[in-house]
């Protein structure tokens, strides 16, 4: 019998799907030669899920939630705050760093009874957030009580930085208002010319973490953490949140590598 | 399981290169295969498809692409019964001014505001505007339709739902190529189901799509970013690399997703026409334009370039014609200064092509001079890409002045070793423009032909490469911001 084209290419699609499927129910890229992988595809994860929320975290999510207007206007002192175990709206903010880091992150933000909204632009910097108002457009929208911004990487090399981007940072900072927030450092993959010392003491004490010193390894373009070693930079931030940051919140490690965020927005290099 | 990603989700269309939509064509192709053979039910199913593509990347704006249809149908209709010239005159001037009111809102609210306030001096919080998708493309679609009806060109389309079949056809909606309703309604009111050759030749081309989109632009975009996010940390030869990386993300961005277009198109049983043929090619810069975005040339030299004149009415208004034609280029990929730029160097690279013309055509047509002209012709739209790809003047000629002032040999061989795949397939993307077609059709000829199991490996190869090279998530297209 002779099928019909479009029957004999589904045919094909659904095979192909079902081999991809499979393979990515390994979860963990194939190992090759000289330290290279074979990329499995996330086809399970997208699925699936990489997590969920427990019972337990979700109970305690709907009943301990605090008025999200308390946290929004109320400020916030200049010392460690005790763990505030409630269920968190995260809004995420940054660059293409996002791409490896917010996976993660929304295994975690799952796994803890967080929702988590990213907005990934790419090549973004200080300067291009500082001159928009879209920051304070999200947090109109989303009504986070949680902010988590990692900027900084297309900033690495900028001159005479404080001159150039210092107002640009602090107009973030305005728009983020009372709302806690940490701000996570570039993956520097050359010295920077001041980015990191701007942030460090622009920011409240205890809202920035470091990232400059840890290790990455890189992906092909030189620059980003491949998925894997921006996961493991993701599980330092939070462990440093949970037991450092001004403002911890839950964080428990959570058992699936990663996972589906609530919500997510990308935008272009040049969108105003 | 969680059906969360069927959900609308404003802003961000439905990429042909992403998973989702494939997984969508596990249940879409297999209907349609049943379908097709009832044109009515064919028509339904898939405007509905489309429909549902619109809405799930702009919400209720989708609406506003119905709303279009319904608007242009109606005028068309009415232009064409109508004997009255004035009348005639008043429909099609009343249609175009409420398609491009749709279209200068959605893009040009913000801009014309923020260039009012700081003429005035005021504060701006620019409005929530979110993008309908495909708006500037189906605009066009729908004005050219329009025009033609007007212009004796084609007869009106009788019924709603065909129009609305062609200006919501999902192939086109993100980033075109801007069909014209003169050569898509025939195709549809005569529908043949494709052949098993045409299916396949399809989905080659729509594979050849996805590696220019997701193997080379997405990978080239990443070195590109980087670069142009902090111009001023860069070498010459780094500046250098990443203005000519995004000539070619460019190209191998937009012809990528034109490819996948025509490709979904062909297997559907539509013939999209081409859109893009070999532009870097080009030994001038009309050359350029009529291998570079055919759809969207073809549409300003037909719908703008004429209508002010053309080169009817003397040299220097041609002139003035080819550069307004230009700009009007130049304001509909975006409002921002940079476009105006861009468009504006186009329409005077064309006017001096034209002055220059005589006296290039007495030059003998050597081998020398033709790779002068290639090259000559490259570094004139390489350039104006700078101001395209960046957000501000100031930016561009930094970019640009830093290429050349801060130019070192010294860079060369530490970038080839750190970036060897970037450096190799940016080799590849230029290449490739100077491999003879034949290579290319044989390649072709040779899927199209094989066994369905090789089929089945070029497809997971193809999808192999793309998890291999870009990033986590899908990048957005260039032109889908357009």
């Amino acid at each position: 019998m002779k099928l019909k084209p479009l029957i004999s290419l589904s045919a094909m699609l659904l095979l192909a799907f079902s081999i991809m499927f499979v393979v990515s129910l390994r979860r963990e890229n194939i190992p090759l030669w000289d330290g290279a992988e074979l990329t499995v595809p996330t086809i399970a994860d997208e699925l699936f899920g990489s997590g969920g929320v427990t019972a337990d975290t979700a109970a305690m999510a709907t009943a301990d939630k605090p008025d999200g207007n308390d946290v929004e206007t109320a400020p916030i002192a200049n010392v460690r705050q005790p763990m505030d175990t409630t269920a968190k709206t995260i809004l995420f903010i940054g660059d293409s760093m996002l791409d490896g880091l917010q996976p993660r992150m929304a295994a975690y933000a799952a796994h803890n009874g967080h929702k988590l909204y990213g907005v990934r632009w790419y090549s973004s910097t200080t300067e291009v957030w500082g001159r928009s108002t879209r920051l304070a457009q999200f947090i109109k929208q989303y009504n986070p009580d949680y902010v988590l911004v990692c900027l900084g990487s297309n900033e690495l090399f900028v001159r005479d930085i404080k001159s150039k981007r210092q107002r640009y940072l602090d107009e973030i900072l305005s728009q983020i208002g009372s709302l806690p927030y940490i701000w996570i450092g570039p993956p520097n993959w050359k010295d920077d010319t001041g980015i990191n010392e701007m942030l460090e003491s622009t920011c409240r004490k205890g809202s920035f973490y470091l990232s400059k010193n840890d290790t990455f390894q890189r992906a092909k373009d030189g620059a980003h953490p491949t998925k894997a070693s921006a996961a493991l930079w993701c599980d330092r931030v939070c462990d440093w949140i949970v037991n450092t940051s001004y403002y911890p919140i839950r964080l428990d490690k959570p058992i699936e590598k990663y996972g589906k965020s609530t919500g997510t927005v990308v935008l272009q290099p040049n969108q105003k | 399981m969680n059906f969360d990603f069927l959900m609308p989700t404003p802003g961000v269309p439905l990429m042909m290169s992403s998973g989702l939509f494939w997984g969508l064509m596990l249940v879409f192709l297999p209907m349609l295969a049943v379908l097709q053979s009832r044109r009515r039910a064919m028509t339904v199913f898939v405007s509905v498809f489309s429909l549902y593509c619109a809405i799930k990347g702009s919400g209720v704006l989708a609406m506003l692409m119905l709303l279009t249809a319904a608007m242009d149908w109606t005028a068309a209709h009415a232009i064409a019964t109508s004997t009255d010239v004035g009348r005639r005159r008043v429909m099609l001037g009343a249609s175009v001014a409420c398609s491009v009111g749709l279209l200068a809102y959605f893009k040009y609210a913000n801009f014309a505001l923020a260039t009012w306030h700081d003429i005035v001096g005021g504060n701006f919080a620019p409005l929530d505007i979110i993008l309908p998708v495909g708006i500037s493309f189906y605009t066009f679609r729908s004005i050219s339709y329009v025009v033609d009806v007007y212009r004796g060109k084609m007869k009106p389309v009788n019924s709603l739902l065909d129009y609305a079949f062609y200006l919501t056809f999902f192939p086109c909606m993100v980033a075109g190529p801007i069909v014209r309703a003169v050569d898509f309604m025939p195709q549809l009111y005569d529908y043949r189901p494709a052949t098993a050759s045409q299916v396949w030749d399809g989905l080659w081309q729509f594979l050849l799509g996805v590696v220019k989109k997701c193997v080379f632009a997405d990978y080239i975009a990443q070195y590109v970013n980087i670069v142009y996010g902090s111009p001023s940390g860069y070498s010459g030869f780094e500046l250098l690399v990443a203005v000519l990386g995004f000539s070619i993300q460019i190209y191998m961005d937009f012809a990528g997703y034109s490819d996948m277009a025509i490709g979904m198109g062909r297997i559907m049983g539509f013939d999209l026409g081409v859109n893009f043929n070999l532009p870097y090619r080009s030994l001038n810069v009309t050359e350029f334009w009529r291998r570079w975005h055919i759809s969207l040339s073809l549409w300003l030299r037909d719908y703008v370039y004429i209508t002010l004149g053309g080169n009817r009415k003397g040299r220097l208004r041609q002139h003035l014609n080819l550069l307004a034609t230009m700009l009007v280029g130049g304001i509909w990929h975006g409002a921002n200064w940079n476009f105006i730029v861009w468009g504006a160097g186009h329409g005077v690279a064309l006017c001096v092509h034209k002055l220059l013309l005589p006296r290039l055509k007495a030059v003998e047509n050597t081998r020398i001079v033709t790779i002068a002209s290639g090259f000559a012709t490259f570094v004139v739209v390489t350039l104006l890409w700078v101001f395209f790809a960046t957000p501000d003047t100031a930016t561009a000629w930094s970019i640009i002045s830093g290429t050349v002032s801060r130019f070192d040999v010294a860079y060369i061989p530490v970038l080839i070793s750190r970036r060897p795949l970037l450096c190799l397939l940016m080799t590849i993307a230029m290449v490739s423009h100077f491999i003879p077609m034949t290579y290319s059709d044989r390649a072709r000829h040779m899927f199209v032909n094989t066994s369905w199991w090789l089929r089945l490996v070029v497809l997971l190869v193809v999808v192999q490469l793309v998890l291999q090279v870009s990033g986590s998530d899908v990048h957005p297209f260039l032109y889908a911001g357009f």
